[in-house]
């Protein structure tokens, strides 16, 4: 089943190996590993499999890794873990809100990109638990920034999968499994042997989070990364070029744009003056192209992207892309056109 | 001259002023009201594309002035 809907969404469609396997998984991974019986031994047979292969791909322990059956939580478990009395957190005004959310409650320090959209880490101390997002998922800006000699890192890699490794004075970690188009609703958070960490959530026993987090789901999310990354290494190259296409076209073709600095090559965000993003959002994907978007009209909370506002760039008018590994030069030849097209019309519409 | 945007929401604002300030001589001001919170970062990055400049001023008011056509 192949969809016929060029997708700039950040969501991926589930790998391939993974669909085409997941009825399979889910016949053999039904029981309980964590049990004695017959087919509970195989399920931990399957899930140890899984554990290694992330191991592998991500360099890590395969007994630092704990699956979440809700990514999210991992920023909570990652960050309020490290803290405790006389700590401060120190985070960025490029951190996700749920970064924001955490140090609403703790002694914390909100440090401001530049308009590269990098961090200064120069000003840490040894007591410090610090936020280091590997790469920002609106934009693609990669930090080039490692905080040295701090008292714990928590690292963000929700946005930048397997394609950026872990420093090595990591504490906690935490990845999304649909960053390697695995299926949705699987984190992977890693703590470190060396972490100083104390689980915050309630527990009477060693476990991390109350679980159970799906095996299949796990099972079929390991296959994804195992396939992806092969992809990974003979598609980098086309997904570069696209992007600097993508830029290309929008700055000369496409007057009062305003593009981020860029990074990971699988990420673009664009901004353009005078233009409603809702009925640009809306309007595309009448036209058969589905794009994300940080502008408040098209946001829940109606405020504009806080990544945006602190790199000083447009929130008005903006559609965020991202370049997926079955994404062709046709599609995104055809795309432009026609979002030139539509950022006239909205244009005209005014 | 005042521009009255209070509560008019994202891009509208920054449409009105430049309707206004279409027809002005270089160097003309004026003051917008606007309290969508997109217009501070919005205002910023409109002034720095555009070349002119705009300055958040009291609440849900901004200093305009017309540096280019």
């Amino acid at each position: 089943m192949v969809s016929i809907t060029p997708n700039f969404q950040s969501e991926p469609r589930l790998h391939e190996a993974a669909r085409i396997a997941l009825p399979h998984i889910f016949e053999a991974a039904w029981p309980d590993s964590s049990k004695l019986g017959i087919d509970s031994k195989s399920a931990a047979l399957l899930l140890n499999e899984a554990r290694e292969t992330f191991a592998s791909h991500l360099g890590i322990r395969s007994d630092e890794i704990n699956f979440l059956g809700e990514p999210n939580l991992g920023f909570h478990l990652g960050l309020s873990g490290l803290i405790s009395a006389g700590k401060r957190m120190v985070y960025s005004n490029v951190d996700r809100m749920e970064v924001f959310a955490i140090a609403e409650n703790q002694p914390s320090e909100m440090l401001s990109v530049s308009k590269g959209g990098q961090i200064d880490f120069s000003g840490l101390t040894s007591s410090d638990v610090v936020s280091l997002q590997l790469c920002n998922r609106e934009t693609g800006i990669i930090q080039a920034g490692r905080p040295e000699n701090v008292n714990g890192l928590f690292v963000d890699a929700t946005a930048s999968g397997t394609r950026i490794g872990l420093p090595e004075n990591w504490s906690t970690a935490l990845w999304d499994s649909t960053s390697w188009a695995g299926p949705s609703g699987i984190g992977i958070f890693a703590l470190s042997k060396k972490a100083n960490w104390k689980n915050p959530l309630p527990h009477l026993d060693g476990r991390i989070n109350p679980g159970p987090t799906s095996l299949p789901l796990i099972v079929a999310s390991a296959l994804a990364i195992d396939s992806w990354v092969a992809d990974e290494k003979n598609l980098a190259a086309k997904i570069s070029t696209i992007n600097g296409d993508i830029r290309n076209y929008i700055s000369s073709n496409i007057p009062d744009s305003d593009i981020a600095p860029g990074g990971a090559d699988h990420l673009i965000s664009a901004s353009f003056l005078y233009v409603n993003a809702e009925q640009l959002v809306t309007a595309l994907a009448d036209k058969g192209y589905s794009v994300d978007s940080g502008s408040a009209c098209s946001a829940a909370n109606m405020q504009p992207s806080h990544v945006l506002a602190a790199l000083g760039l447009l929130t008005q008018g903006n559609i965020r892309l991202t370049i997926h590994h079955a994404t062709t030069f046709d599609d995104v030849k055809a795309f432009l056109e026609i979002l030139s097209q539509t950022v006239t019309e909205c244009r005209g519409a005014k | 001259m005042i521009v009255d945007c209070l509560g008019k929401r994202c891009p509208l604002p920054i449409i009105e002023l430049a309707k206004a300030l279409a027809d002005k001589p270089i160097g003309f001001s004026l003051t917008l009201l606007s309290d969508d919170p997109a217009s501070a970062p919005d205002l910023i990055a409109w002034a720095r594309m555009t070349g002119n400049a705009a300055e958040a001023g009291e609440l849900n008011t901004f200093q305009i002035t017309k540096l280019t056509d």
